[in-house]
């Protein structure tokens, strides 16, 4: 085979998809962590609240 | 929540650097196959994903039987864990596989064995996300997530044989027929370093993934749980 | 569960068939519901497909289990409905019988639905597009084992999926998947008869299909209980 075909082009976008697959889920596992994280704060203050109250 | 183990930090700066090694070898390293160009490089990171993506519904499976006899929480989020990020590296592997059989076989799709059974694999863990989201009650979750994963694992391989009758053109890289195959090729000493240290990274991240993955699912139950209590 | 089955088994197991087919035998609503779908499915085939003498030697198989898979989706999620809504699987479950008497007496009767359907609905094809080999043993044959291994697919997946807020949704999303082995076995298999194969040359699928059947039955078997328990 002389000469090589030009594939570079194929290349990358299957490396951009690759990274950005895997970017997207450690960005969506950050943000899920993230609001799970506020969630667990406000239900402490209310569970602490009612404690209170009681 | 109990704060992020050292070891999971080491593990995260490991992950990163052996995907940038990984990229290096695949990208730069690795000779230029003659035959089909660069297109050839994103093989490296297809096996990689694919080994993991399957590793991973294996793990999910046997995580599946252990919760049934067990009945521990702990387990499901496990196997969560697993199907997860196994879906999202399948779902790389289809894609880069898509991508390279564009110049090599000039489509982007064909009703192959092993295309076949990865898409099929791909619709049987989707289901099993939407199964999980129909159930309120974690333990029947859990218990219906465990049965479903039993199945999807039992079935892929019997898929997998009888798209075989059908035919096949997928290149088997690993074994004695693999120039016959269009668009197979052998490796050469550089590619092998590549392609086992792809596999070796993506094993590495793979875990790293689920760690955290599994960290995020004891935070959801935690979070569950809280509710229950304060609105009580 | 690994005891062997002991006659009160059989008895429980058949009681259930005999409650479901006498409910149907009053109602006949899912019987009739799954002739006319599939008799609907074939018509918007034969018009889809131009089903004339030359489509139909490749296709015949492939129209005829999308019907019954179709068909057999309707009748799986109902008569697992049906025991929901009316309360009677608590009180079968409540019944002292093994748990997997109630998995095979369900799997029996939706068996027994589906064969009726393909009785009907197989001589019918024959009689529209004059289709004689329909009515070979082996062809009869692989239909059998392939809508046993669907039912004992089905009858699993349908304990799961009407137990969800997406229920009639959810069955064939959950179902189809992990029923593609048996179906494409099955095509190839009574596709090739009809194409005058050998049995030899069918052979392959066949194996697959009865491995698939085996290992299908059992785990849904050893796995009910986990689906059913409250």
């Amino acid at each position: 085979m002389e000469t090589i075909p030009d594939t570079s082009g194929y290349m990358i976008a299957g490396y951009l998809i690759a990274f950005a697959t895997m970017g997207i889920y450690t960005l969506s596992m950050y943000l899920r962590k993230k609001n799970l994280k506020r969630d667990l704060e406000t239900l402490e203050a209310l569970e602490a609240e009612q404690t209170k109250k009681k | 929540m109990q704060s992020k183990p050292i070891l999971l930090t080491i593990l995260d700066v490991v992950s990163i650097i052996v995907l940038g090694v990984a990229a290096y070898l695949a990208l730069v390293f690795a000779p230029t196959e003659l035959v089909m160009g660069n297109v050839q490089r994103v093989f490296y990171f297809h096996v990689g994903t694919a080994w993991v993506g399957l590793l991973g519904f294996v793990v999910a499976a046997i995580a599946g039987i252990t919760y049934l006899v067990t009945k521990d929480m702990r387990w499901d989020r496990f196997e969560v864990a697993a199907v997860e990020v196994s879906t999202m590296f399948f779902f790389i592997t289809i894609v880069l596989g898509s991508i390279w059989a564009r110049p090599a076989w000039n489509t982007w799709w064909t009703w192959d064995p092993r295309l076949t059974t990865a898409a099929v694999t791909e619709l049987i863990y989707i289901a099993y996300f939407m199964l999980r989201q129909g159930i309120e009650d974690p333990e029947k979750r859990a218990r219906f997530g465990a049965v479903y994963t039993l199945l999807g694992g039992l079935s892929a391989p019997i898929t997998f044989m009888v798209i075989r009758l059908f035919r096949t053109i997928h290149p088997v890289v690993i074994g004695s027929q693999s120039a016959e195959a269009q668009g197979g090729f052998s490796m050469t000493s550089d590619m092998k370093t590549a392609f086992f240290f792809a596999l070796f990274a993506f094993t590495v991240i793979f875990i790293d993934l689920m760690w955290h993955r599994i960290r995020l699912g004891s935070l959801q139950e935690k979070v569950e749980q809280l509710k229950l209590n304060v609105s009580m | 569960m690994s005891s062997p089955p002991s006659p009160s088994f059989f008895k429980a197991t058949m009681a259930i068939v005999y409650k479901d087919l006498a409910a149907e035998l009053r109602s006949r609503e899912l019987l009739s519901a799954m002739l006319v779908f599939s008799m609907l499915v074939i018509l918007i085939f034969n018009f889809a497909l131009e089903l004339d003498i030359k489509v139909r030697q490749s296709v015949t198989a492939g129209v005829l289990w999308t019907t019954f898979a179709f068909a057999g989706t309707l009748g799986l999620n109902r008569s697992m409905a049906v025991e929901k809504d009316r309360g009677c699987m608590d009180g079968l479950l409540l019944a002292p019988v093994d748990r997997s008497a109630i998995f095979f007496g369900k799997a029996i009767s939706n068996l027994a639905f589906m064969l009726i359907v393909e009785a009907i609905v197989l001589p019918l094809y024959a009689l529209l597009y004059n289709e004689a080999r329909i009515f070979q043993p082996s062809f009869l044959g692989v239909i059998l084992l392939g809508s046993i291994g669907y039912i004992a697919v089905g009858t699993l997946l349908s304990a799961m999926s009407v137990q969800t807020r997406t229920r009639d949704v959810l069955l064939p999303i959950l179902l189809f998947p992990v029923a593609v082995p048996v179906l494409l076995a099955s095509v190839k298999a009574s596709g090739g008869l009809l194409n005058g194969a050998t049995f030899a040359e069918i052979l392959t699928p066949l194996n697959l299909l009865i491995v698939y059947d085996v290992i299908f039955i059992a785990v849904a078997f050893m796995v009910f209980d986990f689906v059913v328990e409250e």
